[in-house]
């Protein structure tokens, strides 16, 4: 880009206020790249831009000029959980996601307004109960005046984390995520169908919370090694299992499904209160329906216990062993949708 | 250069292709210093898409880059005469494990650390574990022979190497090697690929020997005033038979790096050394450990603590294990850059060459850690330095060819187990005028139409400044 290209760009698309004082820890990052198989994002989606490293080296390049900033780039950069598992692991102590929400509000500043892992409110759909506001943990979400006489809920887009707490809790559905994430509800319910269609053998259904866990989980594909009686599903949070993925997996021949969530005291979002308390009322629901409530099942892990979490899932797997497949499934199958 | 967009589109799928700028810009880069744009990035899932995409690029002559982690350090896969970046990393199968023939099977996507996991339950490892087996691939290590900390006694990348599929430069599909461990049979075509970064072949399966994990590892640290000691015990280790499983060094600047990162409270003494070492019967264990100990105490070694337990031996290494990364904490202002980083020596010239690297920094203006698997004659730096002064990248330039001058006087090569890629080539081809010659025609008798990886090793710019934009903005 010429000079007066530069010139343009940077007065047209923002000044990278907040950016800019990060110059020198985005030269700190050496590249090393053991931020990147722990990103959540890049597990699911692949490519190198996923990356933090990826991320850094985009905004490094807009604010010393050498790419212009885009709708592509204001789309990577949205999408982040703020699991901090990369900066977390990184020894050069590059502070990722902060830098990550300096990168929203300048882009923002200049104009780029994209949804990335942020939620979305549908006001047709939203009646302004408010029941989302208190479950946000980052006051992300408030009641804000609409003209007049009415009011709406309004998303403040550099405080989401993208932990979708919220989008299991309205009650009228009107809170969303963009697809592509492997996050949404539809998004989960195909990856337990396309699961139990692959391995005719499966017997657990395992969400794992991506902040605890996630780490300590990963492997490369081995179809033909790796043959295990369960698969695991990262979830971003505990929060976020819906009682009708767990239905729809039992519904569709998995023999239990289990939960792993951090625990309580330590969870970043105080989604696992919400968890334990809807699996109560989901193995009682179980019991109506001559379902044996043990199918389900949920267990705390903190950061980095694998190895309790493998012993967990194998004590799981043996008890349902012994139950058998489900007998009968009476849930409708409107449920789970 | 006018890339076909919807013939790649069709080959590997719309959502496997890119040329939005900002892929392309983060595809330019690796984890060295330098910075090039490709004009399109393809991530093919098997060894037709490969294929296909070989033979269009080789009809139209366009480059292509094979790409694995994008952790090399020295500009492998940096696209600097653009055109195709090949993504390897959906191909990251574990095709076959057979212990009862001691391989596996791998497509070269599959990431060092999950291929240990998915072998741990069977008790058995894959042991060239670079410091980076979180990330690297298997395709990616056997471009550029890589080894790591456990080299001294298992050995590199190629040491495991059996067979290979590659995808050449006209699109056929060749079987190197066998599924043996011995064969005789002509040209060891199979170890020609290692180490070959990208310029003959793309690698697109992998037969590698594996190893049973030893019944007892046990690690022990010594304490040195100054790192003449450190690097004598080292050598005298070597040459006195004893059988270390791991021999590591690392510098004050490494410590005082690594207590930085990540608050270890490691003694901020002149050098320390980590030795280890392993097998199935216990006392022969104890007897290589006690017999290093002794030589290190001889050498004046101090503070000596060792561990057979899994977590001590993990708190023990820690710091090494994350000191490459923890560099750039040494100094406010001063930033860690992959440059001279892996340099070869000769056994008895490690506590020599550990010295003049230090020499050699202070005397050009910038900070040089020393470290790394001393015991198989590795010696890791980094140039730390401040990438916004021009005047530094000066400084590297003439640190880089002193370095390398009295490496190769004292029988030592330019690079033991990162590759050449962009940066090394200046220094390694100064030094090996030689086999210049030999490798050009290999490579022309391989690659006519230069499509594969071009103007790397042999063929890379002499001025590894000017070779591709720096990532890093100076002035």
């Amino acid at each position: 880009m010429g000079i007066l290209g530069k010139i343009f760009y940077t007065k047209e698309k923002g000044n990278f206020k907040r950016l800019k004082k990060w110059e020198g820890e985005l030269n700190k990052c050496i590249r090393c790249g053991y931020c990147y198989e722990l990103c959540p994002l890049f597990k699911t989606n692949n490519w190198e831009s996923d990356t933090p490293r990826g991320k850094l080296l985009l905004i490094y390049g807009m604010i010393t000029n050498e790419i212009k900033p885009s709708q592509e780039i204001a789309d990577k950069l949205f999408q982040c959980f703020y699991c901090k598992n990369c900066s977390d692991n990184c020894s050069a102590g590059v502070p990722v996601t902060e830098i990550l929400s300096d990168a929203r509000a300048d882009l923002i500043d200049a104009g780029f307004d994209v949804e990335g892992t942020i939620v979305k409110v549908d006001e047709d759909l939203c009646s302004v109960c408010g029941v989302c506001v208190p479950v946000c943990k980052y006051e992300a979400l408030s009641i804000e005046p609409d003209g007049k006489d009415k009011s709406k809920i309004v998303v403040d887009k550099i405080e989401c984390r993208g932990c979708g707490l919220c989008v299991s809790a309205c009650p009228s559905g009107a809170i969303t995520q963009k697809e592509g994430c492997e996050i949404t509800l539809p998004e989960l319910h195909t990856k337990i169908s396309d699961l139990l269609k692959e391995n005719k053998d499966l017997k657990a259904i395992v969400f794992c919370c991506n902040w605890s866990l996630f780490p300590g989980m990963q492997l490369s594909e081995s179809p033909t090694i790796v043959k295990t009686p369960y698969s695991v599903i990262v979830s971003m949070c505990s929060g976020r299992v819906a009682p009708e993925l767990m239905l729809n997996a039992l519904e569709e021949g998995a023999w239990g499904v289990m939960v792993a969530g951090c625990p309580p005291e330590e969870c970043d979002h105080d989604g696992n209160y919400k968890t334990r308390r809807r699996l109560v009322l989901l193995k009682n629901m179980l019991k109506e329906l001559n379902i044996e409530p043990d199918r389900i099942k949920l267990d705390w892990f903190s950061t980095g216990e694998s190895a309790k979490l493998k012993k967990s899932i194998d004590d799981f797997v043996k008890k349902l062993e012994k139950l058998g497949p489900i007998k009968k499934m009476e849930v409708s199958k409107e449920i789970g949708g | 250069m006018k890339i076909d967009i919807e013939k790649l589109k069709k080959i590997v799928g719309e959502k496997n292709f890119s040329d939005n700028p900002a892929d392309l810009y983060v595809y330019g880069a690796d984890a060295s210093v330098h910075h090039s744009l490709a004009s399109a990035i393809v991530r093919p899932n098997n060894i037709e898409e490969v294929q296909k995409i070989v033979r269009y690029a080789n009809k139209n002559k366009i480059p292509i880059v094979p790409r694995g982690a994008g952790s090399g350090t020295s500009g492998h896969t940096v696209p600097i005469d653009g055109g195709i970046i090949l993504d390897m990393k959906r191909m990251n199968r574990i095709l076959e494990i057979k212990p009862e023939d001691m391989l596996v099977k791998v497509e070269p996507g599959v990431v060092d650390d999950d291929l240990n996991k998915a072998l741990k339950p069977l008790g058995l490892f894959y042991p060239p574990a670079p410091a980076s087996s979180r990330i690297a691939t298997v395709g990616g290590e056997i471009a550029a022979n890589a080894s790591g900390v456990r080299s001294v006694k298992y050995g590199a990348t190629r040491d495991y190497v059996l067979g290979l599929k590659v995808v050449l430069a006209n699109g056929k599909l060749v079987n190197l090697g066998s599924n043996t461990r011995v064969h005789s049979a002509g040209y060891q075509l199979e170890r020609l690929i290692v180490g070959s970064e990208g310029t003959l072949g793309i690698v697109v399966e992998a037969t590698m020997g594996i190893v049973p994990i030893p019944k007892y590892r046990c690690l022990a640290v010594a304490n040195f005033d100054n790192l003449e000691d450190a690097g004598n015990a080292i050598s005298e280790i070597i040459s006195s038979g004893s059988q270390p499983s791991m021999l590591e060094l690392m510098d004050k600047i490494g410590i005082i790096a690594v207590n930085k990162a990540m608050d270890l409270n490691l003694p901020e003494v002149g050098a320390i050394i980590m030795f280890e070492a392993d097998g199935n019967v216990k006392s022969a264990v104890d007897f290589e450990i006690k017999k290093m100990k002794e030589i290190c105490e001889k050498h004046n070694g101090t503070g000596i603590e060792m561990s057979y337990d899994v977590a001590e031996r993990t708190r023990l290494f820690s710091g090494r294990k994350k000191l490459f990364a923890s560099l750039s904490k040494y100094k406010e202002g001063i930033i860690c850059t992959d440059l001279a980083d892996d340099m070869g020596v000769p056994n008895s010239k490690i506590a020599v060459t550990a010295q003049k690297i230090h020499e050699i920094a202070e005397r050009n203006n910038v900070i040089m850690a020393v470290y790394g698997h001393c015991g198989s004659g590795v010696i890791h730096t980094k140039i730390m330095l401040d990438p916004k002064k021009k005047s530094q990248w000066k400084d590297a330039e003439k640190v880089i060819e002193e370095l390398y001058d009295f490496v190769h006087s004292v029988g030592g090569v330019t690079s033991a187990e990162h590759g050449i890629g962009l940066s090394k080539a200046p220094p390694w081809k100064k030094a090996r005028k030689d086999i210049l010659p030999v490798m050009k025609s290999i490579k022309k008798a391989l690659d006519p139409n230069n499509i594969m990886n071009p103007h790397k090793l042999m063929d890379a710019p002499d001025d590894w400044v000017g070779a591709t934009n720096l990532r890093y903005k100076v002035g």
